[in-house]
């Protein structure tokens, strides 16, 4: 899988860029699959977890106002990446393994070589780009979406919403979103790397492609939750202003 | 814009008949006709054990560990560290354990079972199942769902244990705000019997609309490797949006008016 990654970063940057087309295919494909599952799960989460759950404790202590600055740790920082990376790696990531392992199936990637086509020019590479920019720009309406559900939730406890937005901006810094945005487009291309190669690997006829989606989406899930621990732990580390609630 | 809502209207295509299979297994399962193949529930029972648990466990693991520096953090910013017992119990034992699970359990047995099924199908061992005159639908979607039902409560249970360890080791060990003592005094404070079974609740749902999903979708697979390959794909899409909403009914319903808290009114 790492060689996987030297090559794909490699013929990406080196000329001639024959991917422009496929690209945009895949990225309208990603889209017209993923939109509506990232819709109703950023909000369902958002209103559940964060939202009741927080608001909750937070009513118990007499504070619901500072529900907007836990939307902040929660939702932009951890949440909303991951369920979009959970969204995009089930959704895109098993639809990616199961196109590329039937090619694999029919020898068309063998074919693709023997006509001095390149598959990780044409095929891996256009998907792993186009992965990284829709993981990274679907965040930003993860981001929404679940600060929407919070908006739900704090109308249900009948709370005003002023307050909210209030502690809401208070905290919002631009670190917490270029840190979410950046960790989302690693996610996209971990997934991409993930699938595409368990895609290309795929052996074994019928059974073959169904495991290869099965493997694939268990290695990315793994992957995806080890990479945002750390990468969480290093930015709270690495920026200490970010864990101190304002007022 | 056609393109855009085209999946929506597939979903609702699909999901009737979804409704409809899960109905049929759930009779089979109900009607004691699966205790005729109890050998094979029994050798689905042990797959599941040996292939899934571990790679649940893990995933688990991690998102305990998640919660716990989270948790830590937050209780740290508004100047009670030593309260991060709270953050850690409700978050792994009411939200994410639960969620993770269901994750996983989409993501391993789900897929596999389509992967596995729908390969039956495909190679038509499932007709020559039926010829045979043993029903598919009893020997191979009912015996895996009876066999998801006695084993997984016990698998979730464990996989509580796993989060809460990893909360503990990131919020004591790692973070160090607050004691070993300290930590647990909240921490088990802030839970109860009840809320164990809730969240067991929640994940059996969960765990029980994984396996259905799977197995319709493998069940009905057709148009050779490929078809296996995208009736795979499509299960995970119906898995992940029901896991979110499963999760949000069951917070809604079990915690929505009561936040069974050990303080306040």
């Amino acid at each position: 899988m790492m060689i996987l990654t030297g090559r794909t970063i490699v013929s990406a940057i080196r000329p001639p860029y024959p991917y422009g087309p496929e690209f945009v295919g895949q990225f309208m494909f990603a889209l017209r699959l993923c939109w509506l599952p990232l819709a109703i799960s950023t909000v369902a989460f958002g209103y559940e977890a964060p939202g009741l759950q927080a608001i909750n404790f937070l009513v118990l202590f007499g504070a619901p106002d500072r529900l907007g600055g836990f939307f902040v740790l929660a939702s932009i920082r951890e949440f909303a990446p991951f369920v979009d990376a959970i969204v995009l790696a089930g959704v895109a990531g098993t639809a990616i393994t199961a196109d590329l392992g039937a090619r694999k199936i029919r020898e068309e990637l063998d074919a693709l070589e023997v006509l001095g086509v390149d598959p990780i020019k044409n095929l891996v590479v256009p998907r792993f780009v186009a992965l990284m920019l829709v993981t990274g720009l679907f965040d930003v309406y993860a981001l929404l979406l679940g600060v929407l559900g919070g908006v739900i939730a704090t109308l249900v406890n009948n709370e005003p919403l002023g307050p909210f937005w209030a502690t809401f901006f208070n905290n919002a810094s631009t670190t917490d979103l270029w840190g979410s945005v950046v960790k989302t487009t690693m996610f996209g291309a971990i997934i991409a790397i993930v699938c595409c190669y368990k895609g290309m690997t795929a052996s074994g006829g019928a059974e073959g492609v169904g495991r290869a989606v099965n493997q694939a989406v268990v290695i990315a899930f793994l992957a995806i939750f080890a990479f945002n621990y750390v990468f969480t732990q290093v930015l709270l580390a690495t920026h200490p202003q970010l864990t101190t609630i304002a007022r | 814009m056609n393109e855009l809502v085209e999946v929506p209207r597939d979903w609702l295509d699909s999901m009737g008949d979804v409704v409809r299979f899960g109905a049929r297994v759930v009779g089979r399962v109900a009607g004691l006709q699966v205790l005729r193949y109890t050998g094979e529930t029994l050798r689905q029972a042990g797959i599941l054990i040996v292939s899934s648990t571990l790679v649940i466990w893990g995933l688990v693991f991690i998102i305990g560990l998640q919660c716990g520096i989270e948790g830590a953090y937050f209780n740290q910013s508004v100047g009670t560290p030593a309260y991060s017992g709270v953050f850690a119990a409700w978050c792994d034992l009411r939200e994410l354990v639960p969620l993770c699970f269901g994750y996983m359990m989409a993501a391993k047995v789900g897929t596999g079972i389509v992967a596995e099924l729908g390969s039956m199908r495909i190679s038509d061992e499932i007709d020559a199942l039926e010829v045979m005159g043993i029903s598919g639908i009893t020997f191979l979607c009912a015996t895996r769902l009876l066999a998801a039902l006695v084993v997984l409560p016990f698998v979730y249970l464990c996989s509580i244990g796993a989060g809460f360890l990893a909360s503990y080791l990131a919020v004591v060990q790692q973070i160090g705000d607050v004691s070993s003592g300290g930590f647990f005094l909240i921490f088990w404070q802030f839970q109860n019997p009840p809320d164990v079974l809730f969240s067991l609740i929640k994940a059996m749902a969960m765990a029980v609309l994984v396996v259905l999903v799977g197995c319709y979708y493998g069940y009905n697979a057709s148009g050779g490797p490929v078809g296996v390959g995208t009736a795979t794909a499509k299960s995970m899409v119906i898995n992940i949006v029901g896991v979110h909403l499963i999760s949000m009914l069951g917070t809604q319903i079990f915690w929505g008016n009561n936040p069974r808290a050990p303080i306040g009114g």
